[in-house]
């Protein structure tokens, strides 16, 4: 359903716009520039998508296939989109200060760890931070600590974990269910 | 369906989108049994399935102008109706442990067979993943094939399929009365 | 595996379609009524002067607009791919914590046949 945006309108929604970029940017994450990752490794990947962007985007998906239409009702809400992620040729090449400086800006208020796993056999580390403004979360924090990959994902907006969480099928992930039904 | 009987949909379909309020009402009246039914065993819950069933038709008139025949028509309103009951399981606390079927009055009108046996079944059934219920419910509701079903949850044929196989082998190991695999979704079974 | 006649059959009357509460149809069609009757805006008409001007900037600008629409093409594929490739990774990585977290939550005896 396309609005119709009066001058009114318009102007009332300018002015509330820097109230709503100031509560986006506290979902955001001011990500280093990871020099000392990106020379240490095979593969960077860098992707940062803002409002505009991920609008464009959706623009492109083809809701006739099933990836596309995933992709699209997952960024239902979303506002931005920042991914950092580091292959290496050699276990745990990467340091840890850049991550901790995204790691200190998660213990802002705000940030709500929502899980915490470290596994031994996989040898890998996995936090996830939800950010929660009154009783609705408008951001989220991936940090996966791999023993050849390092990664970092943020994402701004209205956040619903089930529908990120139901790329699974899609993007050659395997489904998995998280319901205990028990 | 009689030949009298599509001609009559056709045309309370042509006389709803030329704006006739009662042929709407009366497509309405048609179809709310399939869009409820849907909607309630996907959600086993009263007054979540009527808004819902209700959203699915007000959806349908904002859009009729884009259904082309009742054919259309069916499929655009199981479609919707499964969309719009997926979407509010998601929309649901995402770690909460919820309990589906404690409904006592989602049976519908007294079947031949064993009334308890149903009623199980129909919890059983609610206990299902979202996706692997709505298949369940398309094609033993509903009584689509496979085919149908891929096109209406916009799935790939093997994945309905998959769906179906682990449904129903996780439906007979549970009323089975063992401890009973319950199928995830993902291709396994706990 | 072959699938049991009893059980499908079972399931076809255990699934039996059953009616909304009465008046469902009189409530929808009340629902639209009520949406009918949100405040319409007038459409402003802006395009009544200079017709002549206006259809030759609409032909420069119509030209103009092909280029642009040509390189916005090339971007919005281009932002597609990322936002694509965004997903996958987020996708991925909860795929990951959410393995952890099952992981943990198995019982550390092996061997158990389902729950």
């Amino acid at each position: 359903m396309r609005a119709r945006i009066s001058c009114l309108m318009a102007l009332v929604i300018l002015a509330l716009l820097p109230q709503q970029a100031a509560l986006a940017a506290d979902a955001k994450l001011a990500l280093p520039s990871f020099q000392a990752l990106e020379s240490k490794a095979s593969e960077t990947v860098s992707i940062t998508l803002d409002s505009p962007l991920i609008a464009m985007a959706a623009r492109f998906l083809d809701s006739d296939k099933p990836e596309d239409a995933a992709a699209r009702r997952a960024i239902a809400g979303i506002t931005g989109i920042y991914v950092r992620s580091f292959t290496f040729d050699s276990d745990f090449a990467y340091p840890k200060a850049d991550v901790d400086s995204v790691r200190r800006q998660l213990s802002a208020p705000g940030w709500q760890q929502l899980v915490q796993v470290h596994s031994r056999k996989e040898r890998n580390d996995v936090d996830v931070y939800i950010r929660v403004e009154g009783n609705r979360a408008n951001g989220l924090a991936i940090i996966a600590s791999e023993p050849r990959e390092f990664t970092i994902v943020n994402i701004v907006g209205s956040i619903d974990l089930q529908k990120l969480h139901e790329l699974e099928g899609h993007f050659g992930i395997p489904q998995m269910d998280l319901t205990d039904k028990k | 369906m009689t030949d009298g009987a599509a001609c009559s949909v056709c045309d309370s379909l042509a006389r709803a989108r030329a704006g006739d309020a009662a042929a709407f009402a009366d497509l309405v009246r048609r179809h709310q049994r399939m869009v409820y039914s849907l909607a309630l065993r996907m959600l086993a819950d009263r007054h979540k399935a009527e808004d819902v069933a209700q959203e699915a038709f007000l959806q349908l008139h904002r859009k009729l102008a884009l259904v082309q025949s009742d054919v259309h028509l069916l499929f655009w309103l199981r479609q919707v109706a499964t969309r719009l009951a997926i979407d509010r399981l998601r929309r649901e606390p995402r770690y909460e442990v919820v309990p589906l079927h404690e409904d006592p009055g989602i049976a519908g009108e007294p079947a031949a067979g064993d009334p308890l046996l149903q009623r199980r079944l129909s919890g059983l059934i609610g206990d299902l993943p979202p996706a692997a219920r709505a298949v369940v419910l398309l094609r033993y509701q509903e009584d689509l094939e496979p085919v149908e079903i891929a096109a209406v949850l916009d799935m790939p044929v093997n994945t309905v399929k998959s769906h179906l196989k682990r449904s129903l082998a996780s439906l007979r190991d549970r009323l089975g009365g063992t401890s009973g695999a319950a199928y995830r979704g993902d291709g396994q079974s706990t | 595996m072959p699938v049991n006649p009893d059980l499908e059959q079972q399931l076809r009357e255990a699934l039996r379609r059953v009616d909304p509460a009465e008046g469902f149809a009189e409530r929808v069609q009340a629902r639209i009524e009520r949406e009918r009757l949100r405040p319409q805006r007038p459409r402003p008409a802006l395009y009544r002067w200079a017709p002549q001007a206006l259809a030759a900037a609409l032909l420069m600008a119509a030209l103009g607009l092909y280029g642009w629409h040509a390189q916005r093409e090339r971007q919005g594929l281009e932002a597609r791919q990322q936002l694509l490739e965004a997903l996958r990774v987020t996708g991925q990585k909860l795929d990951l914590a959410y393995r952890g977290v099952k992981d943990a939550a198995r019982p550390a005896t092996a061997g158990d046949a389902g729950a």
